[in-house]
């Protein structure tokens, strides 16, 4: 299967800006069933500074800066993907326990110490006593951790309300337990607040999935969105993603740009400018079958 | 020499109440070797004298607006710096060791710090848990990666040590994210040299000069480009954090100029500094910021202190932070017990200076046994913030205390490390009136160089603030001592050595920044806002004061009048003007004291005072140590008028006020070196004063009041203008409308008309920067050229025809109004084209994540 993806973000503001500077994080790594065929940054008007680096993660990052005075700032990735087969059979016989999980990290392996990276909680990842009660309800005694997340993600999926708006990036786990509602990205942080609670490593994940549109209905440009979701480390199985957002194991339709300890790690474009005024933002993403 | 014989009534005190080791005595309760003519001199003083002089030696910090801000302090944001006269004295031989075995640390974290930033071998090869690093705040993952130019990625370092009962040196407290303290060291040094100069003529005292003689090469060495003349800038919070004046200080005594973030930014993957000329390369930046704060685009978003875009012009390699960032990782007190197992792994040496006895929690063992004696340890946590202590010593708490801490620890072991508890020696101080003995720490300072680290010979001596109390900070209020190292040579003068001198000259012809120009133009503004009001307001008081009890109908008029134009003077509306408050012009006297004291008053005077010191204070740099004295002095008027409620004192204050401020304005000249400093300073003056002719000229003057009112309304201008006795000089006749105004607006040779401002306004003004063009001038020249002309081509015979019905003087109202609003924009338009760091920043974000 093979995406073209378009990631289109148009700043307007309100006044000249004489400086801004941004990072973007906006490109397709290669994964075990990933492939990036390109992916190209074009930004209007033409940049004084581009600096191309990989983040402490292996993100491919671009710093961009504009030193002359301008009203608004158009930034567009084009990427070509090709997914592949998920050739790995995760057989649920013989999967080790949360529990022996835990304690496994701890022997002295590279990718196990890779992934102690991500257990630590964050300020956007942080668990409170009600979190750590609804995880273990998922976490039962013994229960393969594969399984155990699963359970989570049908759990948060079935128990939380989407709704856009509610949240904004500053809301914590904490609240969107109380509130039930939230966004993928407050899914996919409250999944990782739950599981990092226990000890477990689990990061986050920033991609786009495939918006199918109803029956008969033309697909409408750019009403796609960047997605978020989030991944476990397992043992000889390696990472393992969840979406709790819609239920499902991201697989075909799902495609990763990189991830992160929590969206902070992998801010999709971020940037700071010199100005007294406001600004208008208007972002249309577009994923489609080659 | 036994210490019992000699000053037995002071030390009496003190030997018992010593409750740890003690720095003075040796077993047999001997006076040790290093002291000796420390005491003998003392005692040739005379300890009367000792506590006279230590009066001029806290009134001299006090002038020298030495200063240590307490975060929450309601009663203002500085306190005087405390520094204890009697100093802490170390012999030559401990210090060797202490020093080489701070050097060894220092190496020691160097190279921890550039491990954890590149090959991660510590971590790797289980020498460090992973997680006491990647659960550490400090630990930087935008840092790794960026290649080490120079021998040494830690430039900086300073330990806080203490010696426990048994003679033990021991190393508390690792400071390598932004050391504070070797400014306040060099200024008590000078303090105490100037003071007691008796002492260091005795005693063999170390010098501490070679210390910021290296610091200063070093900075040189380290900057990215072969630039032999590198800039270099201290960045600072800015005026409220704790050690700003240190910052102030510092950037002074190194030559350097003293930045905060927005005077700063970054383009084409170099920093800049914004000055009035334009952007110049910065190469250098030591930094008083912490490291998150530094660079809101890539560490903590809502950071104001820092420089956006910052970690890309370290990773370009093109600008040099003392120290890097990412250093704060090394203050994590979770490393001690893993420090001599790194030192063996990296340079197989024993530490010479051992760390206390620590056991990091994130380990099941030493979790185990940090709770089985929680009551007998000091808990810190791995990471420092200001919010809460990081220091809990356990054995002070209650039983319920202990549980909530044991809780804190279980649920999160990796963040806590127990620690052994030593009682710290003690010295005598002086305190109360009494010498009593106080606990004492003694923080040392370290720069690399050329591959090796120096130390100061010396340092920062704290104590405790009570006997008891183990738990020594600035911030609860201890006092400072100067740490003397005692060797066999004399002391030598602290003049600062050559190479500083050059540099600090260097560093006077570059370009004003643009922030220290904005504060210097409005100390010019208030200075004179000051000066004026407190002139007029005296005036105005005198004038009632003359008229009570037998005033005319005319004359209360005219007092109205007088009363209404103050409110439009100060800017302080409604005050007289106030339509529904009557009584307020029968009874004017609440309403004068509130525009004197009231500090909330917007356009009350001690409202502007308070505003001069804040803008003085941000260029605290620039000002002579008599000015200083002035500008405190003002800082008195603040505290002293509280309580003020009597004409006569009232006068007799503004008297006060009005002399030093004449004198502060005539200091200006001679103090501020820079030129384009002062020229933005008189700049200030000249358009404030400016806009207070004009506005005063407008409220007493284009009405025509009746003979005698106007009279004495131009009588009351003139003298409040300083301008009476010229008049009289000039014309030798009695006061007359056209010849008031011939004399304020129009005659050149009056320093204190309209004409002759705006004439020195615009030779200032040619003096400075020049646009981008040579032929364009700025938009603030124009104005002050067309305000020229206008005045130039006024027809003088209108301006004093009133009109038979209104009573107005029009075409004078119409003047003045034009004036004021033409020169109203220059302030603005000067700000416009260089105070450029004025600019606000602001957050992009792309939060459409659904």
């Amino acid at each position: 299967m093979i995406y073209n993806i378009s990631h289109k973000t148009k700043y307007t503001y309100n006044e000249q800006v004489s400086l801004c500077q941004n990072i973007a994080k906006l490109f397709p790594r290669n994964t075990d069933i990933q492939k990036c065929i390109k992916s190209e940054i074009t930004i209007f008007p033409e940049p004084d500074v581009v600096n191309e680096y990989e983040d402490y993660f292996g993100n491919k990052s671009v710093y961009f800066s504009l030193q002359k005075a301008h009203e608004e700032l158009t930034v567009t990735v084009n990427s070509l993907i090709e997914k592949q087969k998920d050739e790995t059979e995760i057989s649920l016989i013989d999967q080790l326990s949360w529990e022996i999980v835990k304690g496994m990290l701890y022997e002295p392996k590279q990718e196990y110490f890779e992934a102690r990276q991500f257990i630590q909680e964050t300020g956007m990842t942080s668990s409170n006593q009600a979190i750590v009660e609804y995880t273990l309800k998922s976490f039962i005694k013994g229960r393969p951790f594969i399984e155990a997340s699963e359970n989570l993600m049908q759990r948060i999926f079935k128990d939380f309300k989407f709704q856009p708006g509610f949240t904004t990036i500053a809301t914590p786990p904490s609240e969107v337990m109380k509130h039930k509602k939230g966004v993928c990205q407050d899914f996919a942080h409250l999944a990782l607040a739950c599981i990092r609670s226990l000890g477990l490593p689990a990061r986050y994940v920033s991609g786009y999935i495939e918006t199918v549109p109803p029956d008969g209905k033309e697909k409408l440009v750019g009403a796609d969105a960047s997605h978020a979701w989030f991944s476990i480390f397992v043992p000889n199985i390696g990472w393992v993603d969840f979406d709790p957002t819609n239920n499902m194991i991201p697989s075909q339709k799902h495609i990763t740009i990189g991830w992160g300890r929590d969206y902070r790690d992998i801010v999709p474009l971020k940037g700071v400018i010199f100005s007294s005024d406001s600004h208008k933002l208007s972002v249309e993403v577009d994923v489609r079958r080659a | 020499m036994s210490l019992r014989n000699t000053e037995e009534a002071i030390f009496k005190n003190y030997i018992s109440k010593q409750p740890s080791y003690n720095e003075l005595l040796d077993e047999d309760g001997n006076l040790l070797t290093h002291w000796k003519e420390f005491f003998e001199t003392y005692k040739t003083l005379g300890h009367e004298e000792f506590v006279n002089r230590n009066q001029h030696l806290q009134k001299l910090l006090q002038e020298n607006g030495v200063t240590y801000n307490v975060y929450g302090d309601p009663t203002g944001q500085s306190r005087t710096w405390n520094l204890d006269p009697f100093p802490f004295l170390m012999n030559n031989e401990e210090w060797k060791k202490i020093e080489s075995g701070l050097k060894q640390r220092a190496h020691l974290l160097d190279l921890i710090f550039k491990d954890i930033y590149g090959e991660n071998k510590l971590i790797k090869n289980g020498l460090l848990p992973a997680e006491l690093i990647y659960n550490h705040a400090g630990f930087l993952r935008e840092c790794t990666g960026i290649p080490f130019k120079n021998k040494h990625g830690l430039i900086l370092y300073s330990a806080d040590v203490a010696r426990s009962p048994d003679g033990n040196i021991w190393v508390l407290n690792d400071r390598t994210q932004a050391p504070s303290g070797s400014g306040y060291s060099q200024e008590n040094r000078a303090a105490m040299v100037r003071i007691f100069p008796e002492f260091f003529k005795e005693v063999k005292v170390k010098r501490l000069s070679s210390y910021f003689t290296t610091l200063r090469n070093t900075l040189n060495s380290i900057a990215p480009s072969s630039n032999t003349q590198p800039r270099i800038v201290l960045l600072t919070p800015g005026p409220r954090n704790e050690t700003y004046f240190e910052h102030s200080y510092l950037s002074s005594h190194l030559g350097i100029s003293l930045v905060q973030g927005d005077d700063l930014m970054v383009k084409d993957n170099y920093v800049w500094i914004k000055t009035i000329a334009g952007l110049e390369k910065v190469d250098v930046i030591i930094r008083r910021v912490d490291d998150i704060y530094c660079d809101p685009l890539e560490l903590k978003e809502d950071s104001q202190l820092g420089v956006p875009g910052l970690l890309q012009v370290i990773r370009a390699g093109n600008v040099s932070l003392a120290n890097p960032l990412g250093c704060s990782i090394l203050e994590n007190p979770g490393l001690l017990p893993f420090l001599q197992n790194i030192s063996n792994y990296f340079t197989g040496e024993e530490l010479i200076l051992p760390t206390l006895a620590s056991w990091w929690c994130g380990q099941p063992r030493e979790l185990k046994y940090v709770l089985d004696n929680l009551g007998s340890l000091v808990i810190r946590r791995i990471y420092r913030d200001t919010a809460t202590s990081s220091s809990i010593d356990a054995s002070s708490l209650s039983s319920a205390g202990l549980k909530e801490l044991r809780d804190q620890i279980m649920m999160k072991p990796y963040l806590y490390i127990g620690q052994e508890k030593i009682l710290f020696s003690s010295v005598p101080s002086y305190v109360n009136g009494n010498i009593e003995p106080r606990n004492v720490m003694f923080r040392s300072f370290l720069v690399s160089n050329n591959g090796t680290y120096e130390a100061m010979a010396g340092g920062l001596t704290r104590i405790s603030s009570d006997a008891k109390s183990f738990i020594i900070s600035n911030q609860a209020g201890g006092f400072s001592k100067d740490t003397w190292i005692i060797s066999s040579e004399k002391y030598k003068s602290e003049a600062p050595p050559k190479d500083l001198q050059q540099a600090e000259r260097h560093q006077h012809n570059d370009a004003l920044p643009s922030r220290t120009a904005e504060n210097l133009f409005w100390v010019g503004r208030y200075a004179d806002r000051i000066l004026a009001n407190a002139r007029y307001m005296r005036t105005v008081i005198q004038y009632i004061n003359s008229k009570e009890g037998f005033s005319t109908d005319q004359d209360s008029h005219t007092e109205k009048v007088l009363l209404k134009a103050l409110t439009h003077y100060t800017y302080s509306y409604p005050g007289f003007t106030d339509e529904n408050n009557k009584e307020i012009l029968q009874n004017p006297w609440g309403e004068i004291y509130d525009l004197f004291m009231n500090g909330e008053r917007t356009g009350g005077l001690r409202y502007n005072i308070n505003m001069i010191l804040r803008s003085a204070d941000a260029v605290r740099d620039y000002w002579s140590a008599d000015t200083w004295r002035i500008l405190k002095s003002l800082e008195e008027h603040r505290e002293n008028q509280q309580t003020l409620k009597n004409r006569h004192k009232l006068i007799n204050s503004l008297d006060n006020l009005i002399t030093s401020m004449v004198a502060f304005i005539g200091l200006n000249r001679e103090s501020i070196s820079r030129e384009h400093g002062w020229l933005l300073l008189d700049s200030g003056r000249k358009i404030e004063q400016s806009l207070l002719l004009i506005t005063m000229l407008q409220s007493l003057m284009t009405q025509d009041h009746g003979a005698s009112s106007q009279y004495d309304m131009m009588e009351t201008f003139l003298s409040s203008n300083e301008s009476l006795v010229n008049y009289r000089y000039t014309y030798k006749t009695h006061i007359q409308m056209s010849l008031v105004l011939d004399l304020m607006l129009f005659d050149n040779q009056n320093p204190h008309s309209l004409i002759h401002l705006l004439e020195k306004l615009k030779v200032h003004f040619e003096a400075l920067p020049k646009g981008p063009t040579i032929y364009e001038l700025h938009l603030h020249e124009k104005l002050v050229i067309e305000a020229i002309t206008i005045l130039k081509i006024a027809d003088k015979k209108k301006l004093t025809k009133s009109d038979s019905e209104t009573k107005e003087y029009k075409h004078l109202d119409e003047l003045l109004s034009k004036l004021f609003s033409i020169l109203l924009s220059v302030p603005f338009e000067i700000s416009r084209t260089f105070f450029k760091h004025a600019q606000s920043q602001k957050q992009l974000y792309s939060s459409d994540i659904v």
